[in-house]
């Protein structure tokens, strides 16, 4: 099997969750992503939740979703031992991508310059860049969140701003840098060269959309902080059925005509005190009425099917015991289920896109490997004899 | 788009709201010939004809300053083609015809309609990478039904889980983070064809469903239930295992600061700062995790008492000087507070015929030695038909015939 990948050759150091979730781009589409970790145990791999909520170093949901297809190798990067080692396995390298603090990222950039010169492409994802005054501090998935606007957005005024799900944050600010790392990569196979990028995840997340910077911006708008249910623009926000919630996005026409007619009340859509931008707020709590009543005597699945059926932008909020048997996902197969070493059969997610076919084999996610599963064998690769091995290991640099 | 990662790929994008517009944008600030193809004579949603709250302030019609647009459309060339009329459509296969990606973003179905489907586009141009990104993908039971961002992040668990502790699913909010998301999976898939099109010599569909590009960033939510039959908790803010990690008020009204400690060093450089050294002592029942996990709501109002003496900029510094995780949650307007984003120039002044200069955002990465640069402001409609289709040889006369019988245009009506 040829996978899109196959040859590319990925270097990942950090052990972090950006910098997993960066590597699996690669490894799961056929590239030989390395994931050097550091002696004191990947922060990935340490995260909740466990199989029968023992923790295991390498039985990590995080770990085991977002490490597959790659070899694992200890190396202590701080160390001179650490360093040559990461020279020598970078050295003929597409890319290499690092998430670790900036001093020691400046010191692993510098094995690869000769002179101003460097010789591979290097991503760093660092929480606030490479330069400037807040370079050194140290942030987390819920700083970075705070830093990027979306924080104070995703609340109600007077209450506290509220973070996304655990580690949305840095996984974004990781596909981010797989991203820009992806076009390094085709440049240097297309001309040679090679490049230094610098991913700030303060700028990586802020930059985008969903951030309410540029919006304020260029016109002073802010984005209200009110109930999650729009009581202008309705009907945007979830609403009860008979068995959960329906996710709306219905309050612009066309969409807002269709619901209505949708729900047997095709009068509300030329009905002022719903469509007059001045009345449509303060005849909110009628329409919610009406809506909800005609939610109450279906479910969220039954809802969802009659209002598709007429172009109403709606979806069911499903939780964690609904993905699987969900039947778009069943159909698609967007969840695979895999053989894991000392655990058995795991369940995550397939493809983030499919090339040539709903289930081509462009995308194969082999196990996550054990820590330092494969440093005998990436070592032997690089050139290290037996007795050369034992004293690294002997000397702290692996493990 | 002075980085020339991307030179001399020709990028066709015809999408509209964040997710296929924003890649498109990331493409062209690599220094990708980017063409976006706008939707003519119907405006996309988001050119909207009558004012509302995204609309930026000054002259020209309202679709060309509409705030939503222009943060997904830097960099790019426009060109506004009725492609149902069959000569859009001639316009649009010369185009094809030496594209290396097409990126469209159309329902289900619609573009093998309008004879632009995988088939009809790989013959007229083999070599070509085509992504088509509607929300649940082209095959399966959902592939008709209509979502924008919110609607996907509802069906993947993370909106059952995002929201107050034992709040409502009233009170959360609808997000757009598979868009913000999605644009990179897509320059991602973008890359990958293009790599695989070096080795095969062909070109690749790819169906980019944006539910299964955003489901695959949220492991924990699935394997909680697959690993223990749990179905996760709203925390809010809170980590099960880390204490503190919380959002704190601060002397301003409504302002408000996170600080965490996850290790215990960090706990001592907290304690330093806020004046409870004691909790340090090793017989102190705070002085280790799991005495901190028990005492969560002492500590949090502890940290409180000390942000509250603060604006969230200076407590955040005190915090950090002693090695803490701290941050003000920044409001828009407090994003020009920082410092550290001026020191790296973040922010970019582009010019813009209806609105003049503009503040906006920057980049999301910066690149050595090339660096990046926001060179075309979000293009007028139709700006460069004139432009491109001379490039495709078309003469002044027939373009414009194409302007006269509406096949191409520069403008809305409202």
């Amino acid at each position: 099997m040829t996978q899109p990948l196959n040859g590319l050759k990925i270097i990942e150091i950090g052990g972090t969750v950006s910098v997993s979730a960066a590597g699996k781009k690669f490894s799961d589409f056929g590239a030989n992503v390395i994931k050097i970790e550091p002696p004191s145990v990947s922060d990935v791999r340490k995260i909740a939740p466990f199989p029968d909520d023992i923790f295991h170093i390498d039985k990590g949901a995080v770990h085991l979703a977002f490490d597959t297809s790659k070899r694992s190798i200890v190396i202590d990067h701080l160390t001179n031992s650490g360093k040559e080692i990461i020279q020598r396995l970078g050295k003929d390298a597409d890319l290499i991508i690092m998430d670790i603090p900036v001093t020691e990222a400046q010191d692993l950039i510098n094995i690869f310059k000769d002179g101003d010169n460097l010789l591979t492409n290097v991503v760093t994802i660092t929480p606030h860049g490479m330069t400037g005054p807040y370079k050194d501090r140290v942030e987390n998935d819920l700083t970075l969140f705070g830093w990027s606007t979306r924080s104070h957005r995703h609340s109600i005024a007077g209450r506290e701003p509220l973070r996304y799900g655990p580690y949305a944050g840095v996984v974004q600010i990781g596909s981010t840098a797989a991203a820009v790392g992806m076009a390094a990569v085709w440049s240097k196979r297309n001309e040679g060269m090679n490049r230094l990028v610098d991913v700030s995840g303060v700028e990586a997340l802020m930059g985008n959309v969903d951030s309410g910077f540029f919006l304020w911006a260029v016109n002073g708008a802010l984005q209200p902080r009110s109930a999650g249910q729009s009581s202008g623009l309705y009907p945007s926000g979830a609403y009860k059925c008979k068995d959960g919630y329906m996710l709306f996005s219905a309050g612009r026409d066309p969409v807002y005509s269709r619901l209505c007619n949708a729900i047997g009340r095709p009068d509300l859509a030329t009905d002022k005190r719903f469509t007059d931008p001045e009345e449509k707020p303060k005849n909110f709590e009628i329409f919610k009425k009406i809506l909800e009543d005609w939610l109450a005597t279906r479910t969220k699945y039954e809802a969802f099917d009659e209002l598709q059926e007429q172009g109403v932008m709606c979806c069911p909020v499903l939780d964690a015991s609904e993905l699987e048997n969900d039947p778009q996902s069943v159909y698609r197969k967007s969840y695979i289920t895999r053989n894991q070493d000392g655990i058995g059969d795991i369940t995550i997610a397939g493809p983030p896109f499919r090339m040539n076919g709903l289930y081509s084999d462009a995308w194969e996610s082999k196990p996550a490997p054990n820590l330092s599963e494969h440093t005998t064998e990436i070592l032997q690769e690089h050139g290290y004899g037996t007795q050369e091995i034992i004293a690294l290991f002997r000397a702290g640099v692996t493990t | 788009m002075s980085n020339k990662s991307l030179e001399g790929l020709k990028i066709l994008e015809m999408t509209e709201a964040w997710a296929g517009p924003v890649c498109a944008s990331l493409m062209g600030d690599m220094g990708a010939d980017v063409i976006k193809i706008e939707s003519f004579p119907r405006h996309s949603l988001t050119r909207p004809t009558s004012p509302r709250y995204a609309t930026m302030p000054g002259e020209g019609p309202v679709y060309e300053r509409d705030a939503l647009h222009h943060q997904g459309n830097r960099n790019k060339r426009n060109m506004a083609i009725d492609i149902r009329k069959e000569s859009g459509k001639e316009i649009f296969k010369k185009l094809l015809l030496d594209a290396d990606v097409f990126i469209e973003g159309y329902a289900a179905g619609k573009i093998e309609k309008l004879g632009f489907g995988w088939q009809d586009v790989q013959k007229i141009n083999p070599n070509i990478t085509m992504i088509s990104i509607a929300g649940w993908g082209l095959e399966g039971p959902y592939k008709n039904m209509v979502t924008l961002g919110a609607g996907l992040d509802a069906t993947t668990g993370h909106l059952s889980l995002r929201g107050y502790p034992q709040g409502d699913f009233v009170d959360t909010h609808p997000n757009f983070h598979s868009d913000a998301t999605g644009s990179s999976t897509i320059f991602f898939a973008a890359l990958t064809a293009l790599l695989q099109r070096k080795k095969e010599k062909k070109g690749t569909f790819i169906d980019l469903s944006q539910w299964e590009g955003l489901v695959w960033q949220f492991p924990a939510i699935l394997a909680e239930w697959t690993m223990n039959k749990r179905i996760p908790e709203r925390l809010g803010n809170n980590d099960p295992h880390i204490v503190p990690h919380g959002v704190y008020r601060t002397i301003e009204e409504d302002k408000w600061i996170v600080v965490a400690a996850e290790d215990d060093n960090q706990w001592q450089g907290l304690c330093e700062v806020i004046g409870k050294i004691e909790w340090t002592d090793l017989m102190h029942q705070y002085s280790n995790i799991v005495g901190r996990i028990k005492g969560r709501t002492e500590i949090d109002a502890a940290i409180e008492s000390f942000t509250k003496q603060y604006d969230g900029f200076t407590a955040a510094e005190i915090l950090q000087n002693n090695h803490v995780i701290a941050s003000p949650v920044v409001t828009p307007p407090d994003v020009l507070l920082s410092n550290q984003l001026h020191e790296r120039d973040w922010h970019q002044t582009v010019n813009h015929k209806w609105t003049g200069p503009i503040m906006v955002g920057g980049h999301l990465w910066n690149v050595e030695p090339d660096t990046l640069s926001w060179d075309i402001p979000t293009a007028l409609v139709g700006q460069h038909n004139e432009e491109i289709l001379t490039e495709l040889g078309f003469d002044h006369d027939y373009i414009s015939a194409l302007y006269a019988n509406g096949t191409i245009g520069n403008h809305y009506e409202n």
